[in-house]
């Protein structure tokens, strides 16, 4: 029985439909990555699941719980973790997470033992004393994990947790999903980067405007949209028309300003790309080879890029 | 939960240092800076630390000069400066450095001594408006007082020569009676010698007819043989005569021949008269009048005394004096504290502005901070947290009310009236207020930038028009009419009556039912705001 089940979501702000008919499911343990470019409905999604906002229409179900009816219940099975850090600056940490922890309803030793558990989680303990204001960026967006996921809920809802995140900091949270994800929860993770969804998500719900544009694993919706990997070439002289007809398996793409784009049916075949750019006289300067990813496969079903300001294969 | 979200909201305020300040020290300074400023709406500070300075120039160099500057110099609302003479008090008047300078011409004491009229001069720099007018009362208070002392030093000389008089007219009330009882004494010593007299006169009357009805009996004894002889002797000629008649009847028709009878012998009338009548030898014999009627003269008629009716004493009274006996209907002291005023008035005033910033900006914090959304997706009822903040800005604004009423007792010395801790009423009520206007603010404004515009513009004209800033009676009758519509013009009414009425807590419970009337309507207005709000 999946933790969350949402069909057939319906929501509109005023005459502005942000969710036109959205369902997909997450199962217990189950991480789900919830991607799309900005606007595609993903934070809408999780603030009905997360009793803040009423769908207009469908089916909202969350730990065998309908919404909106059962939405009081629902809160205490419930982790929210916003997209904004969620936090009071000038509390410390540990402060944070006491407060929290009460307004979750734990109480003495047992929300003792989650403060410590969730300050262990994402590794604050050093820091937990120190005001919010003065932590780091990424320190700071671990603390909002942990505010989040300190009662161990059943349902775990992440709405884009690293963004604008160290390295460091990123690396520790996944760690932190991955094991809550591990406890048995339901993560359903909201996210416009597609190596996360890539690396954290067992499967990914493609969304873009309000509507489903596809869901499975990563693999599954790669191989679905039947993309091949692509080689970039940088020449220093123009490639002559023919120049790859020698090669099975290759076919050019396009070619602008020195740069030749060429789809290869292997990626084995690149070293024969390589040789035959060379025979034509094209001098290469750089090579670069693409394998297909989600973000391709986005823009190959809306045309458009993820996120704004990374171009499709650029990541 | 509700202590945890309380608990955090007093951490939060205790953290923000600026909120702090601008919650105690801020109105603090404010309060200072008008008190001191605004001193003279209320008649000049009776503490003495704003007075005016007054140049006096006393031409005069008399009592009522003297009088002058020594009632001045004592007045702490005037800082005297005595200078040389008029135009030197008009020369610091003209220069601005006073507002009105006071001048007792030469002659003054003089002229007022001969019931002359007199005229101290007030030299004063017109656009120095409230100043002139402080002093001009000032001095107007010292003429009448000089007035009063004249009259009641004249009443006193008048009353004094009107009891000398009245002593003098006793004394001679006292001599008139006592020269009446002498008087008297006289007349009765006279009638006393005059009865004395007449004693006399009646036994000197009473022993002369005793020695006359002694003359009287010796007389009738010495004639009695006379008049016995002349008894017999006619007895005998009766006799005789009879028996000679009879002897004529017996003698008949000869009877003619009878001799004539000798002629008796005649006794001499002398004799005769004297045996017949004694009383008279006595009356030739005895003075007629053996005493002599002594006339005593009446005894004189003492004047009477009438004295004339003492002269009325002369009824002139001096007019009185018509003075203004002020009383405070409270018992409250006439004059003033104007700290008394400034006090609540910036309380409240910054009260509110707290109230806005702590609520409104709170929620606001709540939303930019994005815990108000994660609060809302967490089993604590999202009223839990709304009332605990709410709760820590109540309690806070208490303790701010509270924090400055203490100041203003310590550094200012404001009433706290009869009861001071009947100004808990009040100070609950407007907070409540505050607090509830604050979430009407936090609920109707779109955004951070939109709350102080919003708020401020509200909070300045309630506590400008309530009566914060300046007495609400300086302001027209309809906008005082219109200042009812606000929590401050209540929370103000009932400081006033409190702490400068001096009136107890019954005056105090109407206004503050109507600041909790305010505040549960704000609530309401708020809830509903922020629902529609969330809502959206």
């Amino acid at each position: 029985m999946p933790a969350i089940r949402v069909e057939g979501v319906i929501k509109r702000y005023g005459a502005r439909p942000a969710l036109a008919g959205v369902s997909f499911t997450v199962a217990p343990g189950e991480i789900v990555g919830l991607l799309g470019p900005n606007g595609a409905g993903k934070s809408t999604t999780l603030s009905i699941l997360a009793t803040l906002l009423v769908a207009d229409a469908g089916a909202v179900v969350v730990a065998d719980r309908p919404l909106p009816a059962q939405a009081a219940a629902v809160r205490r099975l419930l982790g929210f973790v916003p997209q904004r850090e969620a936090l009071y600056p000038p509390l410390s940490a540990r402060e944070n997470l006491e407060f929290f922890a009460r307004m979750q309803g734990l109480r003495g030793t047992a929300a003792a033992r989650a403060l410590a558990d969730a300050l262990a989680l994402v590794g604050l303990e050093r820091r937990a004393d120190e005001p919010v204001a003065r932590l780091s960026g990424g320190m700071r967006r671990r603390l909002n994990l942990a505010c989040g996921i300190l009662h161990r809920p059943q349902v775990i809802l992440l709405d884009e947790p690293t963004v604008g995140v160290d390295p460091q900091s990123r690396e520790r949270i996944f760690e932190a999903v991955a094991a809550l994800a591990a406890g048995g929860a339901a993560v359903l993770y909201s996210t416009h980067y597609m190596e996360e969804a890539e690396r954290l998500c067992r499967r990914v719900v493609l969304l873009d405007e309000g509507r489903v544009l596809a869901v499975g694993t990563p693999a599954e919706l790669v191989a679905n949209a039947g993309m091949a990997p692509r080689l970039e070439l940088r020449t220093a002289r123009p490639l002559p028309p023919g120049w790859l007809d020698g090669v099975r398996g290759a076919r050019p793409l396009g070619s602008r300003d020195g740069e030749t784009v060429v789809a290869i049916a292997d990626t084995a075949l690149a070293p024969a790309v390589l040789d035959a750019a060379a025979r034509a006289g094209g001098s290469v300067l750089a090579l670069t080879l693409h394998r297909p990813n989600l973000a391709d496969v986005f823009f190959s079903l809306t045309g458009r890029a993820l996120r704004d300001d990374v171009a499709p294969g650029a990541a | 939960m509700l202590g945890a979200a309380l608990l955090k909201d007093l951490r939060l305020l205790a953290r923000d240092r600026a909120g702090l300040v601008f919650l105690t020290i801020a109105p603090v300074v404010v309060i200072t800076v008008a008190g001191f400023s605004l001193a003279s709406l209320y008649g000049a500070d009776p503490r003495g630390t704003s007075a005016y300075l007054l140049p006096v120039a006393d031409e005069d160099g008399g009592r009522i000069g003297r009088t002058v500057r020594a009632h001045l110099a004592g007045d702490a609302r005037v800082l005297v400066e005595e200078v040389a003479d008029r135009e030197a008090a008009r020369a610091l008047v003209r220069r601005q450095v006073a507002g009105a300078a006071v001048v007792i011409p030469p002659g003054t004491t003089a002229a007022v001594g001969r019931g002359e009229p007199a005229a101290l001069l007030l030299y004063t720099d017109p656009v120095k408006y409230l100043e002139v007018a402080n002093v001009r009362l000032l001095v107007e208070e010292l003429r009448h007082g000089i007035e009063a002392a004249a009259r009641a030093r004249a009443a006193a000389r008048l009353e004094k020569e009107r009891a000398h008089a009245a002593r003098a007219r006793a004394r001679f009330e006292r001599a008139a009676q006592g020269l009446e009882r002498s008087l008297e004494a006289v007349s009765a010593r006279l009638r006393a010698a005059r009865a004395d007299a007449e004693r006399r006169l009646a036994a000197a009357e009473a022993e002369a007819d005793a020695a006359a009805a002694q003359s009287r009996a010796q007389l009738d004894a010495t004639l009695e043989p006379l008049r016995s002889f002349l008894a017999t002797l006619s007895a005998r000629e009766q006799a005789f005569a009879t028996w000679l008649a009879a002897a004529r009847a017996a003698a008949g028709r000869y009877a003619d021949r009878l001799p004539a009878p000798p002629a008796p012998p005649e006794v001499p009338p002398a004799l005769a008269a004297l045996a017949a009548d004694p009383e008279g030898l006595l009356r030739r014999a005895l003075p007629t009048a053996p005493v002599p009627h002594v006339a005593l003269p009446p005894a004189p008629a003492l004047p009477k005394l009438e004295l004339p009716a003492p002269p009325a004493l002369p009824a002139a009274r001096l007019p009185g004096a018509l003075r203004i006996a002020e009383t405070s209907v409270t018992g409250a002291p006439a004059q003033l504290n104007t700290f008394d005023q400034n006090v609540p008035g910036f309380s409240v005033t910054f009260l509110l502005l707290g109230m806005l910033l702590g609520v409104s900006l709170g929620l606001l914090d709540e939303r930019d901070w994005g815990t108000l959304e994660r609060l809302r997706a967490m089993p604590a009822p999202f009223a839990t947290v709304l009332v605990a903040k709410l709760l820590a800005r109540f309690l806070v604004g208490v303790a701010q009310l509270a924090v400055l009423f203490a100041v203003g007792r310590a550094a200012f010395g404001i009433s706290l009236g009869p009861q001071p801790w009947a100004l808990a009423l009040p100070a609950a009520g407007i907070v409540f207020a505050g607090t509830t206007f604050g979430l009407v603010v936090a609920a109707a404004a779109r955004s951070r930038e939109s709350v102080l515009p919003l708020g401020s513009i509200v909070i300045v004209t309630m506590a400008a028009v309530g009566g914060c800033w300046w007495p609400i009676d300086l302001e027209p009758r309809w906008m005082r009419e219109v200042a009812l519509a606000f929590p401050t013009t209540w929370a103000m009414a009932a400081f006033n009556d409190l702490m400068i009425r001096r009136q107890t807590v019954a005056a105090a419970v109407r206004p503050t039912a109507v600041l909790f009337g305010y505040g549960l309507s704000y609530l309401a207005l708020g809830l509903l705001l922020l629902r529609r709000r969330t809502a959206a």
